[in-house]
C-alpha cells in the first residue's frame, strides 16, 4: 500500500515530524520512497494495536473540533410537530393536553414523558420570559426518542406558568432530546431565537407550521454567520 | 525485479534474516581488519626490535606518536581519541553513521603509535574500524537507523572477536558496553558477527588461546584471598581513569602543535620504557610471562612496573597517540595481580597460595571491569583470552567487587565520562533518549485561535464561545508578529462584565511578560523551564510569529506513544 506521509500520519494520529522520524529510526514497518510511505497494510495495524497507536481507516477532520450536530432546530421542530388551541387552567392539565398530541409516542412513554416535566417545573418553571416556556425533563430520556423532537404547542388562552418574568405563558416548546449535548445545543439555539423580540411577536400571531419552521431556519443561520 | 520484491519484504516485514546475513558479512570483514592490525603490529615489532639496544632508543615512541597524529589530523583529518567513545557516541546521537575512512585511520595511527612502542591497546582502534565497516555497509544496504546501530555492533563484536580469538566477549562487550540495549532483534545478528570474527581469526592465525595456562588448584581460601585483589584491582583502575584524565588537561594547557605533543609524549614513554621494558607496547607477551608464573622480579619491582605502565599510558594516549586502554588495562591488572600475590607471600610465607599466575588473571579481570564498569565483558574476556573457566567464581568476585567500588567513587566509566558529562549519552528507552528524539515540533497544538491586540473585548468573548482552549496568543495585526498571550483565569472577572465589553481592547489585559520557546529548543530545558516557573505551556514563537503551544499534557500524550515504541519489540 503506497500512501502520502501526511496522509498516513492523520491515519496513525501522529504528527507528521515524528511519522519521518519513526520511518528514518526504523520504530514503524514502513518504508520511505520519496514523498511516499509504502507498507503493508495488515503488518502496520497490527504493529500500531501492539504499541497502542490508532490507525483509522478514514482520518477524522481535525480531531473533535467540531462538535456534531445532527439536529438543526428546524428538523427537531417539523419531528414534534405545532399545535394549536391547547386547553387548560393550570400548569399540570396544558402540560397533560400537550403531551397528548405528541406524535410517535405510545401511551406509557406519554405518561413518562409527563410525569417527567412535571418534576421539573416543580423544581423551577421554565418559562423563560416572553410569555414563552421549554419544559423538558431534568435527564435526557434516550429510550423515548432516538432523535431530538421539539413540540410547539400555542395555548388556548396564556396561563400563569410562574414564568421568571410573572408573564402569562402562550406557547410551550416540548423539548426531549436523547443526550445532554444534543439537549443544550437545542436549548441554547431555541433561547436565542426567543430572546429576540421579533421572534416573540411573531409567534404571537399563532403561525402556520412552514412559517414557523421558515423563520426558525432563518435565525439559525443568522447564528452560523455570528460564529 | 523478484530480487527486489524479496529484498523489499524482507525490509517490510521482518528482517531479522537480512540482519543476520549482514551481519556475517560485517563480522567477516572487521575480523580480517583485525587479523590485518595484528600482523602489521607484529611485523612493526620485529622490525623495530633491532634499535631497542641503542641509546637514542627513546625517541622511536616520539617518531611513532608524531607521525600517527600527523596522519590522524592532516592526512584522514580526524581528532585523536580511543575510538570506543566515538562509536558510542555515534550510536547514540547519529544512528550509527561513521565515516569511511574512519575504516582504516585507526589502524594505521595506532599501528604508528603502539608498533613504535607507546603504550596503548589495539583493541580500541579496531572497534572503530569494525564499527565504521558495519556502518557503511549498512548505508549500502540502505538500513534504517534501528537497523545500522545493530550492524554498528555487529562491526565491533567481529573485531573483538577476532582480536583475541573470543567470541562471548564480543558479544558481551558489543551489548553491555557499546549498545546498552539486550534485545533478541540485536543480539542474534551480533552472536553470528563474533562467530564470524573469530572463525576469520582462526582461520587466518590459527586457533590459539591467547594467554594460555596449565590450570590451578583453587581452594575456598584463594577465593577469599581474591577480595583483597579486587580492591587494589579498583583502586588501580581509578589511578589509571584519573591519571589518563589528568594527563589530558595537561597536553591541553601546553601550547603546541598537536604532533609535537604526541612527540613529548612518545619521548616521556620511551624514557620510561628504557628502565622498565613492560610499560612499552601492548605489552601481551609479558601478560603471558606472568601468566605462566615467569615473570620472576620482586614485590618491589612489580609495585614500580604498575605506576610506570600507568604512567607510559598516561603519556601516550593523553598527549595525542592513538590506541585504546584494553591492553593497557590487561598488563596493568596482571602486575596488580602479582604484587598482591608477593605481598600475600610476604606477610603469610607459610600460606601454600595458589601460582600467581591466577592473581594476574584476576588481575586483569578486576581492571577491566573496573575501568569499563562492565562486570561481564571482564568476567567472559578473561575467561575466553586464558581458556580457564575454572577460575570463573573467583573471576565473578572480583569483576563484581572492583566495578562496584570503581561506580561508587567514579560514576561514569572510562568510556562513558565525557558522554555523560555532555549529556550526550542516550541508552535506549531511557529518559533523556526519549526527550532527545522527540521535538517540539512534534508536540505542537495548533488549536489556539490568534487575536489581534486591537480586538474589543466583545468581539473577543465570541472567540471564547467557540474555542476550547484557555490561551490566546495576541498578535499584531498588521505585522502578524506575536505580542503577548491571553489567560482566561486572567480575563474571567471581565467576562462577566457587559458593561465594559466595549471600553476594552485586548492589549490592555494581555500578558506581555511571557517565556517563549524557539520551536528547535531541546526538550529538557524547555521543561525545566516549565517547572521552573510552575506552568504547563508555553507559546512556540519562529520568527516573531505564534505557532502553536506546547504543554505537558500533549508531552505526556507523545512521551508515552514514543517510550511504548521505543521499548517494545514485535
Amino acid at each position: 500500500m503506497k500512501l502520502l506521509s501526511s496522509d498516513l500520519a492523520k491515519k496513525l494520529n501522529i504528527p507528521r515530524d515524528t511519522l519521518d522520524r519513526w520511518i528514518r529510526q526504523g520504530r514503524i514497518p514502513v518504508l520511505r520512497k520519496g514523498d511516499a510511505c509504502e507498507f503493508s497494510r495488515g503488518v502496520l495495524i497490527r504493529w500500531a494495536k501492539e504499541h497502542n497507536i490508532d490507525f483509522s481507516e478514514t482520518p477524522s477532520v481535525e480531531g473533535s473540533m467540531t462538535v456534531d450536530h445532527p439536529d438543526s432546530l428546524a428538523s427537531a421542530m417539523i419531528q414534534g410537530g405545532v399545535f394549536y388551541k391547547a386547553p387548560g387552567d393550570g400548569i399540570d392539565e396544558v402540560l397533560q393536553n400537550a403531551v397528548s398530541v405528541i406524535p410517535g409516542l405510545s401511551e406509557k412513554m406519554k405518561q413518562r414523558l409527563l410525569s417527567m416535566l412535571i418534576e421539573r417545573e416543580r423544581m423551577t418553571s421554565t418559562g423563560i420570559g416572553g410569555g414563552v416556556a421549554i419544559p423538558h425533563p431534568r435527564t435526557p430520556i434516550s429510550d423515548i426518542c432516538e432523535t431530538s423532537f421539539i413540540t410547539t404547542c400555542f395555548l388556548e388562552s396564556p396561563i400563569d406558568f410562574k414564568a421568571v418574568d410573572d408573564r402569562p405563558v402562550f406557547v410551550l416548546f416540548i423539548l426531549s432530546s436523547p443526550d445532554i449535548k444534543k439537549h443544550l445545543h437545542l436549548l441554547s439555539r431555541l433561547a436565542f431565537c426567543v430572546r429576540d423580540g421579533d421572534f416573540i411577536s411573531f409567534l404571537k400571531k399563532e403561525p402556520e407550521p412552514d412559517a414557523l419552521y421558515s423563520m426558525v431556519a432563518e435565525f439559525e443561520k443568522r447564528l452560523e454567520v455570528s460564529r | 525485479m523478484p530480487l527486489t520484491r524479496i529484498y523489499r519484504r524482507f525490509m517490510n516485514n521482518n528482517d531479522r534474516l537480512l540482519l543476520m546475513i549482514i551481519g556475517a558479512i560485517v563480522g567477516v570483514c572487521s575480523g580480517i581488519a583485525a587479523v590485518l592490525l595484528n600482523r602489521s603490529l607484529s611485523a612493526m615489532l620485529e622490525w623495530l626490535h633491532h634499535y631497542r639496544d641503542y641509546y637514542w632508543a627513546f625517541i622511536i615512541p616520539a617518531i611513532g606518536a608524531a607521525l600517527s597524529s600527523l596522519f590522524l589530523e592532516k592526512i584522514v583529518k580526524e581528532g585523536a581519541g580511543h575510538g570506543v567513545p566515538e562509536v558510542i557516541y555515534s550510536v547514540s546521537r547519529y544512528g550509527g553513521l561513521l565515516r569511511m575512512r574512519s575504516g582504516f585511520s585507526r589502524l594505521v595511527s595506532s599501528c604508528l603509535t603502539i608498533g613504535s612502542g607507546g603504550s596503548a591497546g589495539p583493541e580500541a582502534p579496531i572497534v572503530m574500524s569494525g564499527s565504521a565497516i558495519g556502518s557503511n555497509i549498512a548505508r549500502m544496504f540502505n538500513l534504517n537507523e534501528r537497523q545500522r546501530i545493530t550492524i554498528v555492533g555487529c562491526g565491533a563484536a567481529g573485531a573483538i572477536s577476532s582480536i583475541f580469538n573470543a567470541p562471548i566477549s564480543g558479544l558481551v562487550f558489543t551489548v553491555e558496553v557499546i549498545l546498552g540495549e539486550w534485545t533478541a532483534l540485536n543480539i542474534v545478528p551480533i552472536a553470528l558477527a563474533s562467530v564470524a570474527g573469530t572463525e576469520i581469526s582462526r582461520i587466518l592465525q590459527g586457533n590459539q588461546i591467547v594467554f594460555g595456562h596449565g590450570g590451578f588448584e583453587i581452594d575456598p581460601a584463594d577465593i577469599a584471598s581474591s577480595l583483597g585483589l579486587a580492591l587494589f584491582a579498583a583502586a588501580a583502575s581509578i589511578l589509571l581513569t584519573r591519571s589518563l584524565r589528568g594527563m589530558h588537561h595537561v597536553s591541553e594547557k601546553v601550547k603546541a602543535p598537536i604532533w609535537i605533543k604526541a612527540a613529548i609524549g612518545g619521548c616521556a614513554v620511551g624514557i620510561i620504557g628504557m628502565f622498565t621494558p613492560v610499560a612499552l607496547g601492548e605489552g601481551y607477551h609479558y601478560i603471558q610471562d606472568m601468566i605462566r608464573g615467569d615473570f620472576s622480579r620482586g614485590i618491589i619491582i612489580a609495585a614500580v612496573c604498575v605506576l610506570t605502565k600507568v604512567l607510559a599510558t598516561s603519556f601516550t594516549l593523553g598527549w595525542g597517540g592513538s590506541g585504546g586502554i584494553f591492553a593497557p588495562c590487561l598488563v596493568i591488572g596482571s602486575l596488580v595481580g602479582l604484587t598482591y600475590h608477593r605481598a600475600l607471600s610476604l606477610i603469610w610465607p607459610s600460606a601454600a597460595w595458589v601460582d600467581e599466575g591466577y592473581f594476574a588473571l584476576l588481575g586483569m579481570a578486576g581492571l577491566i571491569s573496573g575501568i569499563l564498569q562492565a562486570p561481564l565483558t571482564g568476567i567472559f574476556l578473561i575467561v575466553e583470552i586464558t581458556g580457564g573457566y575454572n577460575v570463573i567464581l573467583p573471576l565473578i568476585v572480583v569483576s563484581a567487587v572492583s566495578s562496584s567500588i570503581c561506580h561508587y567513587i567514579e560514576p561514569a566509566s572510562f568510556y562513558l565520562k565525557d558522554l555523560k558529562e555532555k549529556g550526550q549519552l542516550l541508552r535506549p528507552g531511557t529518559d533523556a533518549r526519549v526527550l532527545s528524539d522527540l521535538k517540539v515540533t512534534e508536540l505542537l497544538e495548533t488549536d489556539c485561535i490568534a487575536v489581534h491586540r486591537n480586538m474589543l473585548l466583545r468581539d473577543f468573548i465570541d472567540i471564547v464561545k467557540r474555542s476550547r482552549r484557555n490561551y490566546f496568543p495576541v498578535e499584531d495585526e498588521n505585522t502578524g508578529h506575536f505580542v503577548g498571550m491571553i489567560h482566561l483565569d486572567v480575563i474571567r472577572p471581565f467576562i462577566f462584565n457587559p458593561e465594559i465589553y466595549d471600553a476594552v481592547v485586548l492589549e490592555q489585559i494581555m500578558d506581555t511578560d511571557v517565556d517563549i520557546v524557539p520551536p528547535d529548543a531541546d526538550l529538557p530545558d524547555v521543561l525545566q523551564r516549565m517547572d521552573a516557573k510552575r506552568l504547563f505551556s508555553m507559546p512556540v514563537v519562529a520568527d516573531d510569529k505564534f505557532i502553536g503551544m506546547v504543554s505537558k499534557a500533549t508531552l505526556l500524550d507523545q512521551y508515552r506513544k514514543e517510550l511504548i515504541v521505543q521499548t517494545t519489540t514485535a
